[in-house]
């Protein structure tokens, strides 16, 4: 772990480098203050779980240099996810100098059960309290000083977007700190054990102590940690002692551990807040309210689809598209290029590779830039704006049961709606759910039926010009392709779906600030990732085309695409650059629409098949990084056949009974 | 209070009273399918006719031919062993989850005290009926809360939306995650909505359930805010 961090860090001497973790409850806004101490952006939202990997930052004070280290949000050292196993691991495996424990002012008592473990482990710590606008308006005041001299260290308040006592923070880091004082009794039984253990346990980074007590609250995460540090003989002692602990407790000792925190933070809490009167924002938590509602949850969610579609689907896909095909490539760019090439490059061959029919100009670019940008910066506005407004768990509230269906719970919504930005991010935050087989179920729906912006955006694009009953079809094939396939998992695996949890952040009013910054960053990292795919793309249709190959492809697989699909050979192209990007692919078809060649039917057919079609390049290898090699080609095996026949099916159905679209 | 090992106080007519309890239940449950009960209709182990004739001595039953008929003093003693039988009953499905509980309830209400059958009656917040569905005699505990028809301790499914509670036990394989936010026993809760999932508030965190976590959390209605004891 020290290893692959120090490689991030890459400047400098890392041995020296000390480190400063960021540790807290899930969305308090640890990545917010990361930010503000480094200059460095990571993802900021409001649901939890928006960090579910470590990132790492380098901080300068009055010439002293650490490294920052943002990791997931964490209620209890006691990792229950995987992102939450992620922090214990760091606490586990490195040394901080200090640990900056961000907390929400006005979930004092949460906060505290976090301190409480902190201070087992005999970490030094400094404790943020952010959001005090937010816990003012609550009628909540904590008296930081009292608090201070309690836990025996310092105690700073912030306002992290308005960088209200950042700079107080910067000194409290800089000043150093040690582990807060707030011994906790957990009674003559389990303070016996804890003892009994800790004596067997090697020495760590965090206090033996510490780890006597997740060992004894049946933490099974911490198993890899002991077979590592322990031999046969001790983890079997270590064991015994856990469950005779667990004998004579007679109840769950990771529950009594877990309660007698509670207690002792709810005490320091009730002895430094000072309650007023509240001054909440009414309107905003009515919303926040209503949106969930059994009643008033389905209209909202209706006028918030609709304004993504006119959003995304009309003014990006249509309007922006039509600008930048049209007018700025079709018009200006493209011409004035191939005619700066026809008269500056003499030969054929490398003139029809920059600007001809498969030209990297003509096509690569002009789909990246022209098409596909619009459509997903227009996605990522909405999107960020969805993100940061807490509106995403509240969907995932409305959702619960249709996920049901699925095997999944309502929590895989993220996941899911985070697919529709992109698959690749998306695959990564399965890790917030809680079982093997829900992530594996996750990430299945989002390589089959989950389209990303960019093909989502080149989708409704292709379908507002079509009819209303094109669109309906679309959405029915994708939700029984989803419904169905998620059904058939949750059968075929073994395992019961995790119970639905899900912490509710309140809904808050969208930093402009933040949803640019983050609108530009995603759009930047866009285009890193999709341009040079969509040249690699072109180059291969280029290749083909020369070698009078595509010919023979299209020959090959007409049985597939002509026959069977009922599509013209030529979009046999965008299947084979489909393979590398299904935007890419995507985009192909919409050209070919727009320049009349493909029927309404056609269009709905390729366009549902492309949908289903494997997941793009990017998204594969973090299918590989994150579920493994054999998974991976497992799931190209089975979607890829499936999205053909399916695309099949709907065509003979679509012609047969005769269906207009 | 120093504890003290248990034993049993001798009582020399239990192996009557068992007796005389078994056949005055069977009599009442009887009762409960049709008008009359007739001699034939006892199970093997009651159609001891001595016994049966001891009872009626005792004036607890009246033996007109082949019918069976409770007299008052019967009627009201076959009431409580009932009631005793079913709330035991109720504590062992809904609390303790048990499946097999039938034979110990047989044994608990020969044995428990007035007290002790109210105090049950209490916790399980009068329950109308048996797990089986049969009714369980309203006792003197439920006719002080006639008013309150909704139970003291229930599960929060079957709990009203809007107001407060205070969480008395929990019972769902989520306890430790619950227990992590801050939600143990003790704990106070706001319950906002039931459908399309359960959304509950405790301090300043809202969170989201499914049914089958709601049904594993029991409370208790908390009539003031937590802002007012301060």
């Amino acid at each position: 772990m020290a290893a692959a961090a120090n490689k991030v860090d890459g400047e400098g001497a890392p041995q020296a480098l000390k480190r400063v973790a960021l540790i807290g409850n899930p969305n308090v806004g640890k990545s917010v203050i990361f930010g503000l101490l480094t200059g460095k952006y990571t993802t900021v939202s409001n649901y939890p779980g928006t960090t579910v990997e470590v990132s790492y930052g380098n901080i300068s004070l009055d010439g002293n240099r650490f490294l920052l280290v943002d990791t997931p949000g964490v209620n209890s050292l006691l990792p229950m996810s995987e992102d939450e196993k992620v922090t214990r691991d760091i606490l586990l495996a490195e040394r901080p100098a200090v640990v900056v424990q961000v907390g929400d002012a006005k979930n004092l008592k949460r906060t505290l059960v976090i301190t409480i473990q902190l201070a087992e482990m005999g970490l030094p710590v400094v404790l943020d309290l952010n959001m005090e606008d937010e816990s003012r308006d609550k009628g909540i005041s904590i008296d930081k000083e009292s608090l201070s001299s309690l836990l025996g260290i310092s105690v700073i308040g912030t306002v992290a977007p308005e960088k209200k006592g950042i700079k107080d923070l910067n000194a409290a880091i800089l000043r150093g700190s040690r582990a807060p004082s707030v011994p906790v009794n957990y009674g003559p039984v389990v303070e016996e054990y804890a003892k009994k253990i800790a004596a067997l346990l090697p020495p760590a980074n965090i206090s033996r102590r510490s780890i006597a007590f997740m060992v004894l609250a049946g933490d099974g995460s911490l198993a890899g940690w002991l077979k590592t540090n322990l031999d046969e003989n001790t983890i079997e002692a270590v064991e015994a002692l856990r469950d005779e602990c667990a004998v004579k407790t007679g109840r769950s000792v990771g529950l009594h551990i877990n309660e007698a925190r509670l207690r002792r933070a709810s005490v320091i809490a009730e002895s430094v807040i000072h309650r007023s009167a509240e001054k909440e924002n009414k309107f905003m938590s009515f919303i926040g309210q209503a949106s969930m509602h059994p009643l008033w949850g389905l209209p909202i969610l209706l006028l918030v689809l609709f304004c993504i579609y006119e959003f995304v689907g009309v003014f990006g896909a249509g309007t922006l598209v039509n600008f930048f095909e049209k007018i700025i490539f079709g018009r200006y760019l493209n011409p004035m290029f191939t005619k700066l090439v026809d008269t500056l490059v003499p030969i054929q061959f490398v003139r029809d590779l920059i600007v001809g029919q498969y030209g990297i100009i003509t096509m690569a670019l002009t789909y990246a830039i022209a098409i596909i940008l619009p459509i997903t910066t227009t996605f990522f506005i909405a999107f960020a704006i969805l993100e940061d407004s807490g509106y995403l768990p509240r969907l995932a509230v409305m959702s619960n049961r249709v996920f049901n269906i699925m095997g999944l719970s309502g929590k895989a919504v993220l996941p899911m709606i985070l697919g529709l930005g992109c698959g690749t991010m998306a695959v990564m935050t399965t890790r917030i759910l809680e079982s093997r087989r829900d992530r594996l179920i996750a990430t299945f729906l989002l390589a089959l039926a989950i389209p990303c912006s960019a093909q989502l955006g080149v989708i409704l694009g292709m379908l507002s010009s079509l009819s209303a009953m094109a669109m309906a079809i679309w959405i029915m094939c994708v939700l029984v392709v989803l419904l169905f396939s998620g059904f058939l998992a949750a059968k075929i695996l073994p395992g019961k779906r995790s119970e639905f949890f899900l912490e509710i952040p309140p809904l808050r009013k969208p930093a402009l600030a933040n949803v640019a910054l983050k609108t530009m960053n995603r759009a930047v990292w866009y285009l890193k990732e999709a341009v040079p795919l969509f040249v690699l793309g072109t180059l291969v249709l280029f290749a083909l085309d020369k070698l009078s190959l595509i010919q023979v492809i299209e020959k090959a697989s007409s049985p597939v695409i002509v026959g069977f699909l009922g599509l013209p050979e030529k979009a046999t192209e965008s299947f084979i650059i489909g393979f590398l990007r299904r935007d890419y692919g995507a985009a192909g078809l919409f050209a070919l629409s727009r320049q009349g060649l493909l029927t309404p039917v056609q269009s709905l057919v390729s366009l549902v098949t492309i949908t289903l079609f494997i997941p793009c390049l990017a998204s594969f290898f973090m299918i590989i990084k994150e579920r493994g090699i054999r998974t991976a080609v497992s799931m190209l095996v089975i979607i890829t056949p499936v999205a053909l026949a399916f695309g099949g099916a709907l065509n003979w159905v679509l012609r047969r009974f005769n269906i207009g679209v | 209070m120093p504890e003290e090992p248990c034993r049993m106080r001798a009582e020399p007519a239990t192996e009557k009273k068992q007796f005389e309890d078994e056949a005055l239940e069977t009599i009442w449950e009887l009762l409960e399918k049709g008008p009359d009960v007739h001699l034939s209709q006892l199970s093997s182990e009651l159609k001891n006719e001595q016994a049966l004739i001891g009872m009626e001595a005792d004036g607890l039953i009246k033996i007109t031919g082949s019918k069976v008929e409770f007299t008052e003093q019967g009627r009201l003693r076959a009431r409580d062993i009932t009631r005793r039988h079913r709330l035991a009953e109720r504590l062992f499905a809904d609390v303790l989850a048990l499946n097999e509980y039938e034979e110990d309830a047989c044994r608990l209400e020969h044995v428990i005290s007035t007290e002790v059958e109210e105090a049950i009656c209490t916790f399980l917040g009068h329950p109308p009926t048996c797990p089986h569905g049969r009714p369980i005699p309203r006792g003197k505990c439920c006719k002080l809360y006639a008013r309150n028809v909704t139970p003291l301790v229930v599960s929060l499914a079957d709990a009203h939306v809007g107001d407060d509670f205070r969480v008395v036990f929990l019972r769902t394989p989520m306890i430790d995650r619950l227990a992590s936010i801050g939600l143990v026993a003790g704990s106070t809760i706001k319950l906002f909505q039931k459908k399309p999932s359960y959304v509950i508030k405790i301090d300043e965190t809202t969170i989201a359930i499914d049914e089958e976590v709601a049904r594993g959390i029991f409370v208790k209605k908390h009539e003031r805010r937590p802002e007012e004891f301060s």
